[in-house]
Formats: structure tokens, C-alpha cells, sequence
């Protein structure tokens, strides 16, 4: 086995250029499908990390009330019992928010523009002061009664600057029609897809025009050390809310089901249990950020399936190759094939040498494609591409990121081995058929 | 002297008596729900509202409005613009569907949703019940142009009212609605409506006719809603049905 593996490696050596070329285009394919792979890896933790620091938590909790009506009510009342649950979780958090938010029209000067808002603490949080950079206005004018906080984008399609006076329309927690007038006193660097999504206004402005008490709030978010933490933690808070008040929970049916309802996120099926139960009290729903963005996960899916099928049709491009060049090999060696055969080498290890080959290529073109990709990931992930733009949502910082597992590695070097091999066969199987006789007799 | 002077007063406060005699404010919101409930007969009609926003050009919407208010019912069908034609609300008790004949679903909707993106809405059009979601919180009197008003400012008795606060400014001497301002719950004016014009509709009800509705947040934002084919025949009870939204598209 030894002078096989030896003539095998002399064999691929001996034709440096067709051996070249060959594992090149392996080596551009596996490059190809693990760069895919390695967005799609990074793709659903970038999303899940840009929103966990933009909403200033992992893991939240909402508190639903019921009307006199028997419709649901948005509001925490108390934080007691959620700080006592936490504390008996034992959940490591980093901090603890407490928001209110609305989905708002803006109205400056006969513009409208709609815009979630949240309502944060702007002289505690320590974590949004460190994370809101303001292009224009200053963190400490924030604190100044009716402050808002706008996106550059946003601003601009209101045609508002510094100091101008905007109306916020909205309904309150009950539903009623509410309108109150906000300074706009800090502008955001544009920030893309979030731009409508991340306006800020001190949460006791905000609360009294959502008809909440000072004291009151509608998400509590949980920051985490690390996102991988996130399920973990929601799982022992659920545990440990459970024994002192009602939570809302998913039926092992809702969580993983079929059809159409497989594609709706975890916390869109929570959501909707607000709607269809009755209660008295508050009642809570406990979530992560992935919980949020579970359909980020099904695309996730579908990109490394997509991955794959180039995998597949890049390998039976390649295969074709393989195969002919094996063809062509074998007759470019066939007195050599039978001066072997007739010194007394068997027909199988005819055939293992050219499977040898075959292998050799798909390992060394694997190797070589798996470093060029890390290369291509290394130069692209250099790039800052800003945070400006929707693009943003995908990346870190403005940075691409990758991320391969082994495991999908592993089945893309499984699956270009087999596929090589495969491919390789045939002439293999010919070369090892040939009579010793008739291949020194061969004038080809 | 004595006899007098207290004669003077008890003829003076005869007279002022008048005056003093607040009307019974209650009675007469009643008597405005009362004007515009059709609980005895049916009530149709076809509204053509024309909505101006600053920038844009009119646009007009036309519905044909169905009312069985004894059993709370209506049914709303857009004729104009042809773009939302067969598109309708139905509501039946506390449920209001929406019907969209393009997906060929009912979708649960609300009073408080504005119609096709004019300032009227749903409740525009349904059974006035005042009363019930709102208390009397002052009286005054006005002048509103020259008719003499009687002003009631109504407070909402829950969060859930469309508005926090109502004030209506009714005709002293034909308990019409005048004109109607609404108020969130930061004190501010959102919306004002203005019933231009009233018509008998037999029995002694009356229907608002002409109404220009305008947008306070929204400077220039306005609809003049126009009702024609007002109608109090009885209507069949298939009309008020998801079944009829469905077949007469």
C-alpha cells in the first residue's frame, strides 16, 4: 500500500500542470461553498448580535394585561416580581432595561414619517449612552423634557433639524389616539433597515403619552454576556417566573410545527396567544432576540441547502473532467499499466492507484480550496462597508464576518471525495482490466 | 321695609330662575343619539367622501352603507375607487370584519380604523352610543357663527374610546350636532368635524348629510363626506352576512 500511496503522489506530480488544474477547479468549488457556508454562519449570530445591541437585551419580557373589554393591554405595572425571578434564575445578566415603545407617525411641518420609539432612561442607562452616537445634539441635552432622537434619515424626511418641534401621533397602551409634541434635540448617524425602528424619548415623556404611570414600562430587557446564553437563560426565567405568576407558553405542537406556521417566529406565535386566551391579572411572555428572528434561522437553512446544490452541480461539472482526464491517463499509461501487471501487480491495486489519485486530488484540492477561502474571508472581512445601509443588519460593525462549522466542513469534503472517486472510477475500473499482453502490445 | 325687601327677592329670584335652570345636559346627548338611531327601521345610504392631503391630489371614495341598528349590524361596501371596489366592513355586535374580494378574506378590523385613507372613520357611520364609552364633564354655552350652542366637553370613561376627550356643539333648539372636536388624551386637538348639513329621514330622525372632517395634526389633511339614497326601507337580513360581501363581488 505504501508504493501505491508513493507511485500515486509521483503520478500526480509527474503531469504538475493537469494536477494543477484538476484540484484548482475542486479547490474553486469547495472556496465557492464555503464562503457561502460561512456567510450563512455568520448571517443569523450578526443579525440576532446587531438587534441584542440596538434593543439592549437577549432576553426580554412583556407583561399583557386584559381590557374591561378583553383586549390585551400591554404593561408591566411592577418590576418586583420580575426582579425576584431573575434573581432566582440565577441568570448571570450584564444589566437589566426597563422600555416602553409605540409605532408612531411623525408629523413636522405637513411631513409624516413612521417611526417606532422607544422610551429609555437616558440619565441611568449607561448602555445606551455608550452605544447612541449622535451626529448631532449631545447625549446630556437628552435629558431636557419632550427630548427625541431621530435617525439622519428619518430627519431628513421630515425635513426637521435641531431644536424643531415634532409631533408624535400615536395610541396609547388602550388603544385611544394620543398626540404629543417632542424637541428633536439628538440626530443618529442614518442607520439603514433600523432607521425607523430606533428613535428614542425619555421613557416618563414617552409613558405619559401611552397613558402609562411614571413607574411603569413594557419590556424588560435582559442583556447577556453572550448570545449563545440566550435560550439557556429565557428557559430558567420561564422556570422561575412560572412559580410566581401566569406566563405564556407554547405547546410542543406550536413550537415546531409544520406547513406555514413553521415559518412564523417563535415570539409572532406568543404574540398571538395574548389574542386567543383569557385571564385575570398580568400575565407574561418571556422571549430571546432569536426568538424575534426565528425565521432568520429557516434562511439560514435554506442558504446552506443552496450551498450544497452549487456544491453538487460545481462537482458534476468537475466530475466530467475528472473522469475524462482519468480516461486520458490511463491511456497515456497503458504500456506502463502493463509492464506493472506483468512484474505482478494486481488488477485491484491498478484500480486503488487510480483511485489513490483521485483521492489525493480531492484532499489536496479540498485543502488548498479551504485555505483560499479563508483567505477571500479574511480580505472581505477587512472591508468596512459603513452601517449605513441594510447591509449593516448583516455584518458586525460594518465588517463581514464568517463563521464555519466543522461539521459542514467535513460533509463538503465527504461529499467532493465521494463525487471525485466516483468520477475516477471508470477508468480506474478499465486500467485494472487490461490484459498485460495487450497493454505492452498497446502502441497508444 | 322688611316685607319689602324680601318680596323684591323672591320676585328676583323668580325671575332669574330661568336663567339658573341648567337643561339637562344628559338628556339631550340622548336625544342626539336618539335623532340619528334608526333602531325601529333599517337605514342605508351611499357616502362619497372627497379627501385632500397637501401635495396629492383629491381623492374620492364612494360607499353604499347598510344599518340594522336594533341588532348593531352594518355593512359597508366601497364602490369608488375602482382600485378597492368590493372591498367591505361588516359588523355584527362587537365583531367588525374586513373583506378584501382579492385575497377572498375577512380580516378582523376596528370602529377606529380610518376608511381608505380618508379622515372619516368606521364610527363615523355606525350607531351614535355617546353616552356609553363617555360622562358629561362641563357644559357651557357658545355661539358658533351665529347659532346658539349649547358646548358639552365629554371625558372617555375608559382608555379604550377612540378619543380622551369629545367636546360637542349642539343647536340649542334642534339638539343637532353641530360641530364635534376630539381630543387625545394630552390635551390637544386631533380632529374636528363639522356637520354642514342635516336630513330628514321620517320618524322625526334626522342624518347629517354634509360633513367636512378635519385633520388637526395633519395641517390641510381634510374630507368632505357628502350622503345621497338615504333610506330608512326595510332591508333583508342577508345583507348584514359575510355571505353577501362574498357574492356581491
Amino acid at each position: 500500500m505504501k508504493t501505491l500511496v508513493k507511485i500515486a503522489f509521483k503520478n500526480l506530480n509527474r503531469q504538475k500542470k493537469r494536477s494543477f488544474l484538476l484540484g484548482g477547479a475542486i479547490a474553486f468549488g469547495i472556496m465557492v461553498v464555503t464562503i457561502i457556508n460561512g456567510f450563512a454562519g455568520a448571517f443569523a449570530k450578526n443579525i440576532a448580535g446587531n438587534m441584542a445591541d440596538l434593543f439592549a437585551g437577549h432576553v426580554f419580557v412583556e407583561g399583557v394585561e386584559k381590557s374591561a373589554k378583553g383586549k390585551p393591554v400591554e404593561v408591566i405595572r411592577d418590576a418586583t416580581v420580575l426582579n425576584e425571578a431573575l434573581a432566582a434564575s440565577r441568570v448571570d445578566s450584564r444589566l437589566v432595561q426597563k422600555r416602553s415603545a409605540a409605532d408612531a407617525t411623525l408629523v413636522f411641518e405637513g411631513k409624516k414619517a413612521n417611526q417606532s420609539i422607544w422610551g429609555a432612561d437616558f440619565a441611568n442607562e449607561s448602555y445606551l449612552k455608550r452605544r447612541l452616537v449622535l451626529k448631532e445634539g449631545s447625549y446630556d441635552d437628552l435629558l431636557a423634557p419632550n427630548s427625541l432622537v431621530l435617525s439622519e434619515k428619518v430627519a431628513r424626511k421630515l425635513k426637521a433639524e435641531l431644536g424643531d418641534k415634532v409631533l408624535v401621533q400615536l395610541k396609547t397602551v388602550s388603544g385611544q389616539n394620543n398626540v404629543g409634541e417632542f424637541t428633536l434635540r439628538g440626530i443618529t448617524h442614518d442607520m439603514g433597515l433600523f432607521s425607523n425602528m430606533l428613535a428614542y424619548a425619555s421613557r416618563d415623556d414617552l409613558n405619559s403619552l401611552l397613558a402609562l404611570g411614571p413607574e411603569e414600562f413594557q419590556l424588560y430587557g435582559i442583556m447577556l454576556d453572550d448570545l449563545s446564553k440566550a435560550e439557556p437563560a429565557r428557559d430558567a426565567l420561564v422556570a422561575a417566573l412560572k412559580a410566581r405568576a401566569q406566563v405564556f407558553e407554547l405547546s410542543a405542537a406550536e413550537v415546531s410545527p409544520s406547513g406555514a406556521a413553521g415559518m412564523q417566529s417563535r415570539y409572532y406565535k406568543l404574540n398571538r396567544l395574548a389574542k386567543k386566551e383569557s385571564w385575570e391579572g398580568a400575565k407574561y411572555r418571556v422571549f430571546t432576540i432569536n426568538d424575534m428572528i426565528s425565521q432568520v434561522e429557516e434562511l439560514v437553512k435554506v442558504l446552506n441547502s443552496a450551498s450544497l446544490v452549487i456544491l453538487a452541480v460545481l462537482f458534476v461539472i468537475i466530475m466530467v473532467g475528472i473522469s475524462n482526464t482519468f480516461r486520458m491517463v490511463m491511456y497515456e499509461r497503458i504500456r506502463e499499466i502493463g509492464t506493472m501487471r506483468a512484474l505482478g501487480m494486481q488488477r485491484p491495486s491498478v484500480k486503488r492507484l487510480f483511485l489513490l489519485e483521485a483521492g489525493f486530488l480531492a484532499t489536496g484540492g479540498t485543502l488548498a480550496g479551504l485555505a483560499a477561502a479563508g483567505l477571500v474571508m479574511l480580505i472581505l472581512s477587512l472591508f468596512d462597508f459603513g452601517t449605513g445601509t441594510f447591509f449593516s443588519l448583516l455584518m458586525r460593525n460594518g465588517h463581514l464576518t464568517f463563521a464555519v462549522g466543522p461539521v459542514q466542513a467535513a460533509l463538503n469534503f465527504v461529499i467532493v471525495l465521494a463525487l471525485t472517486l466516483l468520477a475516477a472510477y471508470l477508468p480506474a475500473r478499465k486500467a485494472s482490466r487490461l490484459e498485460p499482453a495487450v497493454a505492452l502490445r498497446s502502441t497508444k | 321695609m322688611k316685607r319689602i325687601t324680601l318680596f323684591a327677592a323672591f320676585v328676583a329670584a323668580l325671575s332669574l330662575a330661568p336663567v339658573f335652570a341648567a337643561p339637562d345636559f344628559e338628556a339631550m346627548v340622548r336625544k342626539v343619539e336618539a335623532i340619528q338611531d334608526f333602531s325601529g327601521s333599517d337605514f342605508s345610504g351611499v357616502f362619497t367622501i372627497v379627501s385632500e392631503k397637501p401635495g396629492q391630489k383629491q381623492s374620492l371614495t364612494q360607499v353604499r352603507m347598510f344599518r340594522r341598528d336594533s341588532k348593531e349590524q352594518f355593512l359597508m361596501l366601497i364602490q369608488r375607487p375602482e382600485a378597492q371596489k368590493g372591498q367591505g366592513y361588516l359588523k355584527d355586535g362587537d365583531n367588525v370584519w374586513f373583506y378584501d374580494p382579492t385575497s377572498r378574506k375577512f380580516t378582523h378590523s376596528s370602529l377606529k380604523q380610518n376608511l381608505n385613507d380618508s379622515e372619516a372613520k368606521n364610527s363615523d357611520f355606525s350607531k351614535k352610543s355617546i353616552l356609553e364609552d363617555y360622562f358629561i364633564e362641563k357644559t357651557e354655552e357658545s355661539i358658533l357663527g351665529k347659532i346658539p350652542v349649547y358646548v358639552i366637553t365629554l371625558k372617555a370613561k375608559t382608555g379604550e374610546s377612540s378619543y380622551n376627550r369629545v367636546k360637542l356643539f349642539i343647536h340649542k333648539d334642534l339638539a343637532l350636532i353641530l360641530r364635534e372636536e376630539e381630543y387625545g388624551a394630552s390635551g390637544r386637538l386631533m380632529r374636528t368635524t363639522a356637520f354642514t348639513k342635516y336630513s330628514p329621514v321620517g320618524n322625526g330622525k334626522f342624518f347629517p348629510s354634509q360633513m367636512l372632517i378635519i385633520d388637526e395634526i395633519n395641517e390641510g389633511e381634510k374630507s368632505q363626506v357628502t350622503m345621497t339614497e338615504l333610506s330608512t326601507e326595510r332591508l333583508p337580513d342577508k345583507v348584514f352576512t359575510k355571505a353577501y360581501l362574498e357574492q356581491v363581488n
